[in-house]
């Protein structure tokens, strides 16, 4: 596996990392692929649950307030 | 006939005393000329007074207006049916029917339905609404756009102050605190909130290129009709139905279906059942990645193994076992086979040999010098015949071709050149030059003369000697 995929994964959003997981999973346990594809996409796999964790574990209960910006269309 | 007839009745009633009527009588005739006249079912509006529910389970109340008063009853059976609680001020419409009270001499509104008059025209205000935007096919299944299921930026348009920000904020927190939440405050009930609301949604939706929220959630807890009713303006249900961030409404109890709840993508009944309908539950995708986790292991594990396993079946063949027969085996054979090509090749030269001394003594035998001499005298003769030959038919030809130059000679156009004549032919055009026409100012003409001697000269006049003259 490249370096550069490594650092695709990392900027994944959460929803793209599991549907990538997903496929990962689904063509992995179907067998066809060659052994060594398979440990290509394992790591690959590997790394994307951690990315998915990563995402997960970054919780902080906080609500950010929006501010607002003229809405003329509204105020007329 | 007729008007004796009336004469003798006024006259009996004017000889008879004035009828006595009893109370009772008279009480009959004020409730048959009622009934006679008066509408059998009415419906009054007005604003109730003096509300009693007595223990029997009737109600006696008033209905007044700036300038009436109508005393009203409402039997038990009748009010059982009615959803909500009337009390003293409280604006509605009752429907009945008038009718004598004799015990107390009094008529009264004998009420079997009552409504609260301003909230009736709001529920008719609501289904009118419902109607029309459904019509414009603002509520079809095929507009809802789809929620995302893994959102990490919410968005939130309810009151700063107001419970339902902590209800739906904790709703999504416990449920997936990995998300980010946006709060956009807003008014959600009274004058003007529904407008307040609906800018807030086109503001999210204008800043979401920065905000990058993947879905709003819109609410306000429970309240009365009214309280709710910002959530019924057709301005907030086009606002959400133009919002290309997913909405997900969250408004009051279970019971209150809005128009903002039919209009949106999605619908929590109640704010704190918002985290529901947005996230998904943290512990069941950390379960599912561990789940995905332990199947590529396993696969990549039992893969390995079956591969290891292959390995250890071809490494245990005896080619690996000792790799050096292999080669020892090669090596063996391609000594044999040089052996055998050097020995075959050394046959072959010492035929070879035997073959050419052979032929060698076999041409000696046949003299080649004395074979070469009768060739040449032979090929001599063949030589001379041939040339005398040749000779007869070119003297021939060559005549017939002198005749034909001859003639030749006398044809050729050219040939009056050496006479003095020349021909002209226009450069531009590449024609011979015959007539006037043929040539224009200006043109170069090239003159042939004899012996291909050319002359370039420029046409600087044109004229027909004829005209001239």
């Amino acid at each position: 596996m490249a370096k550069g995929e490594k650092k695709d994964i990392d900027k994944l959003s959460f929803e793209e990392a599991i549907q990538d997981l997903t496929e990962i999973v689904d063509k992995i346990e179907k067998g066809d692929t060659p052994l060594q594809t398979s440990i290509e996409q394992y790591e690959k796999g590997m790394a994307l649950i951690k990315h998915c964790r990563g995402i997960l574990q970054a919780a902080e209960k906080k609500i950010e307030k929006v501010s607002q910006t003229g809405d003329e269309e509204s105020k007329k | 006939m007729v008007s004796r007839a009336g004469l003798i009745i006024t006259s009996s009633m004017a000889t008879k005393k004035a009828k006595i009527y009893t109370v009772s009588e008279a009480t009959s005739l004020i409730k048959v000329a009622l009934e006679q006249n008066l509408p059998s079912r009415l419906a009054v509006a007005g604003e109730i007074s003096d509300w009693k529910h007595h223990s029997s389970g009737h109600c006696y109340f008033s209905l007044k207006d700036a300038n009436g008063v109508l005393p009203c009853v409402m039997w038990k059976s009748s009010f059982n049916k009615v959803k909500f609680a009337p009390a003293d001020g409280m604006a509605i419409i009752a429907t009945g029917h008038i009718d004598v009270y004799p015990p107390q001499g009094k008529y009264q509104f004998y009420a079997d339905k009552l409504e609260p008059a301003g909230v009736g025209a709001l529920r008719l205000a609501f289904e009118q609404m419902a109607k029309k935007l459904e019509a414009e096919g603002l509520f079809d299944e095929e507009h809802k756009k789809p929620l995302s299921r893994y959102p990490m930026r919410i968005g939130i348009v309810t009151s700063r102050s107001g419970a339902a920000l902590i209800d739906i904020a904790d709703s999504i927190y416990n449920r997936w605190p990995c998300a980010k939440m946006f709060l956009y405050p807003s008014p959600v009930q009274g004058e003007g909130a529904a407008e307040e609301i609906a800018a807030a949604i086109r503001d999210l939706n204008r800043q979401n290129k920065e905000l990058r929220l993947d879905v709003l959630i819109v609410g306000r807890g429970g309240g009365s009709l009214e309280d709710l009713w910002a959530f019924n303006e057709e301005v907030l249900a086009r606002a959400i139905f133009a919002s290309k961030i997913p909405v997900i409404s969250a408004v009051g109890h279970e019971i209150d279906v809005t128009i903002a709840d039919m209009a949106a993508d999605a619908r929590a009944s109640t704010p704190t059942k918002a985290g529901m309908i947005a996230v998904p539950d943290m512990q069941e995708v950390l379960g599912q990645l561990e789940g995905a986790e332990i199947r590529l292991k396993t696969y990549v594990e039992s893969r390995l193994k079956y591969a290891g396993q292959n390995l250890e079946t071809i490494l245990a063949s005896s080619v690996f076992r000792n790799p050096y027969w292999l080669v020892n085996n090669a090596l063996q054979r391609a000594d044999e086979v040089q052996t055998r090509l050097t020995e075959s090749a050394k046959s072959l030269l010492g035929q070879l040999r035997r073959r050419l001394a052979v032929a060698l003594e076999l041409i000696m035998r046949i003299e080649p010098g004395r074979l070469l001499a009768e060739s040449k005298v032979q090929l001599n003769n063949l030589y001379n015949t041939a040339q005398a030959k040749i000779w007869n038919v070119l003297g021939k030809r060559k005549l017939q071709l002198t005749a034909l130059e001859n003639k030749l000679v006398v044809m050729n156009p050219k040939s009056v050149l050496s006479r003095g004549y020349s021909i002209t032919t226009n450069k531009r055009t590449g024609k011979i030059v015959v007539k006037l026409e043929d040539v224009e100012l200006e043109d170069v003409l090239t003159t042939e003369l004899a012996s291909q001697n050319f002359i370039e000269s420029r046409v600087t006049n044109k004229q027909n000697s004829k005209q001239a003259n």
